[in-house]
């Protein structure tokens, strides 16, 4: 394990904050949608878990993430003690690793230029976060979709960050720059989150077509989704993987888990419960 | 070969409400919510006025929720939640978590509670019969 700093916290809720950890050498080559391993000291014991990095590669100064506090049946021991945590405190981490990156080549050696259409659920945002920097900071081309999910309004983590991101794809143009990003409220009926005007239900209701024939995913772009113009990238907990697969099985898209035999696929996903 | 069948029997939320209501003269409210603030049933003694708008029933609501789920927290130290009682001026509000759901009550302020909340205990561990 190294030693870095908790050089960063911002509770957004009191179970959910932005934390960042400065290395004490530097930080290491990573790709976007990887997760770091952070360890801290409990009853002589070092704790470790792992959380999906929502910095970009390009920055070398920080590894930041975005951590909920889930208390029940039991508090988690590394998260708890994060929350406890002050900024200054030493912590240890391991290298980046995982799977959830970007497909920058299909199988047969081609530029994959398909649409990029992440879709995360509560912290399962966390990598598409990463995701939208390091393409921004690349000045990658592709169109990027970020779709987010959560039950509460104060849940919106990045909100103004990705809002910023859609803007400048509006100043820029989508030739330099598309982005767009948009989140659903799954709880709207309650009081908290009664100025909310946007898409209602859980994240992959982004999916499910209206009258119309198109889903909102496919207004939010102005066109169909198919497995040939679009892959996706999932993350969150399983039912929220398994709502979205309920959707694009029937459309032919089939995930790297179950991949063609020419390696093709079109979409990616990690779980985390 | 015939197959078990589980049945789970639902409260009925609106009798339930009516029993309790008025089990006792200085009930003025009760009404049941889910985890997600739906008013499942409620009721209110007829004579009497809403300390409160449609609009501050909603945010007592989520308020009385968070507390509900944040008291949770200390479930695997201190065990469930059985009760709890916010006594201001002019009402007193009286939770009880029920299957799943929370009970709530109001009450006339500065009475004494014990008989009220023995006999909505009575009723509510008698949910099956009504």
């Amino acid at each position: 394990m190294e030693n870095g700093t908790i050089s960063y916290t911002q509770l957004l809720r009191e179970d959910l904050g932005i934390f960042r950890v400065t290395p004490d050498d530097k930080v290491p080559d990573f790709k976007a949608g990887q997760f770091l391993t952070l360890g801290l000291p409990l009853d002589s014991k070092i704790v470790n878990r792992a959380y999906s990095i929502t910095s970009s590669p390009q920055n070398k100064s920080f590894f930041e993430f975005v951590i909920r506090w889930v208390r029940r049946p039991l508090p988690g021991r590394l998260t708890s003690l994060l929350f406890n945590a002050k900024e200054g405190d030493k912590i240890s981490w391991a290298k980046p690793a995982g799977n959830l990156t970007i497909n920058d080549t299909l199988p047969n050696g081609e530029k994959d230029n398909r649409r990029i259409v992440c879709i995360g659920g509560g912290t399962g945002l966390a990598p598409f976060v990463s995701f939208a920097q390091h393409l921004h900071d690349t000045n990658d081309k592709r169109e990027i979709v970020v779709l987010h999910g959560a039950s509460y309004v104060d849940e919106l983590s990045y909100k103004d960050l990705l809002t910023g991101l859609q803007n400048e794809s509006i100043e820029k143009g989508k030739d330099e720059w598309n982005f767009k990003y948009s989140a659903a409220i799954s709880r709207p009926q309650e009081w908290f989150n009664r100025s909310w005007a946007g898409q209602v239900g859980r994240v992959e209701t982004f999916l499910r077509p209206r009258d119309n024939g198109l889903s909102p995913l496919e207004e939010l772009i102005g066109g169909k989704i198919t497995k040939e113009n679009t892959i996706f990238y999932v993350c969150g907990w399983q039912g929220t993987i398994d709502g979205v697969m309920d959707f694009l099985n029937p459309k032919g898209f089939v995930t790297e888990h179950d991949k063609r035999e020419d390696g093709s696929f079109e979409v990616k996903y990690e779980s985390y419960g | 070969m015939g197959m078990a069948e589980e049945v789970t029997l639902k409260p009925n939320y609106e009798k339930l409400c009516s029993k309790i209501l008025n089990s006792d003269e200085h009930i003025r409210f009760t009404g049941f919510v889910n985890d997600k603030s739906k008013i499942l049933h409620s009721e209110q003694k007829d004579n009497l006025d809403s300390l409160l708008n449609d609009h501050e029933v909603a945010m007592s609501i989520h308020y009385t929720l968070e507390r509900w789920r944040k008291a949770q927290n200390f479930t695997f130290r201190l065990g469930k939640e059985r009760l709890t009682f916010t006594e201001y001026d002019n009402v007193t509000l009286v939770t009880i978590p029920f299957k799943g759901t929370l009970l709530l009550v109001s009450t006339e302020p500065r009475i004494s509670y014990d008989p009220i909340i023995e006999k909505i205990n009575s009723i509510l561990t008698d949910w099956e019969k009504i």
